[in-house]
């Protein structure tokens, strides 16, 4: 089962700032840990929102609202990508998460849709081309 | 650059365990995903399952504390994601209006972290972090 685990933002997120050294070296032992167990695909951090944009979906309009966002505790600052056999492997793990930010701050934990998990809905034709996009996705960019 | 495309549906954040897209609405969004992928935008995508399967872990006082999934008072959640690689953030809003998204729906459009977006001396900080994923991710493409 894969899972996406969810940095939520904080102030300090969203004011831009970059990880002091001491907690760079926290993550990055934990995400060594990680990978030595197999368990991380992929881990990205995403700029603050006031560089992003939402676009609002009505009928056939379509709304760009430029960032910030206000309900900065909503916000996603960052993501794993994570392989575990169930959902309390995945809490364990975080658990042993260092605190991301140096303050209070949040991690969700969200299974992925895998193609096994759709039923009959997902005909034959729809499996087909979602598996072809898959397989022809590079693995990472660069 | 690279770009995330974040989906927000409205009304997802209390949705059952178990709630599936309609055959109508998975197969409109793949042709959107052959269109990304055909314009050698695509990097990757999920879905999520609704956060009622999922967990929250909280960090007050430096102790992990888990909360289980549905999350009282939260207004909007993720339901999935893209990755793509555009030239700016304005061909990445031109790309989410074309998403064949439902009412109510929002798609939050958000810059990635690269490397080179941070400052010299956290960069040597995260070198290891960078060469660990092109590897995980072939070695356990599922």
């Amino acid at each position: 089962m894969r899972f996406m685990i969810i940095i939520k933002a904080t102030p300090e997120s969203e004011a831009g700032g970059t990880p002091d050294q001491a907690l760079l070296e926290e993550m990055g032992r934990f995400n060594e840990e990680l990978v030595a167990n197999g368990i991380m695909l992929v881990g990205e951090g995403l700029q603050s929102s006031s560089k992003g944009a939402r676009v609002h979906f009505k009928g056939t309009d379509r709304t760009v609202i430029d960032g910030p966002f206000a309900e900065t505790k909503e916000l996603i600052a960052g993501f794993w990508i994570w392989q575990c056999k169930s959902l309390d492997e995945a809490i364990a793990w975080v658990k042993r998460c260092p605190n991301p930010f140096n303050e209070e701050s949040e991690i969700e934990i969200r299974q992925i849709f895998e193609l096994e998990d759709f039923g009959p809905e997902l005909t034959p034709e729809l499996r087909e081309s979602e598996e072809r996009i898959r397989a022809e996705l590079s693995p990472k960019p660069n | 650059m690279r770009f995330m495309m974040l989906m927000i549906p409205k009304g997802y954040e209390s949705a059952e365990p178990g709630a599936m897209p309609t055959a109508e609405a998975v197969a409109a969004m793949m042709r959107y995903n052959e269109s990304l992928k055909k314009a050698g935008v695509l990097l990757s995508l999920d879905g999520l399952h609704p956060p009622s399967m999922g967990a929250r872990v909280t960090f007050p006082n430096g102790k992990p504390v888990v909360t289980d999934g549905p999350f009282a008072e939260v207004k909007e959640v993720l339901g999935g994601y893209w990755m793509i690689q555009v030239r700016s953030r304005e061909e990445a809003i031109e790309w989410a209006k074309r998403c064949p998204a439902g009412p109510n729906e929002t798609i939050e459009i958000r810059q990635v972290q690269e490397l080179a977006d941070f400052p010299k001396d956290v960069q040597k900080q995260l070198d290891g972090f960078t060469e660990m994923q092109p590897h995980l991710t072939r070695g356990k493409a599922s």
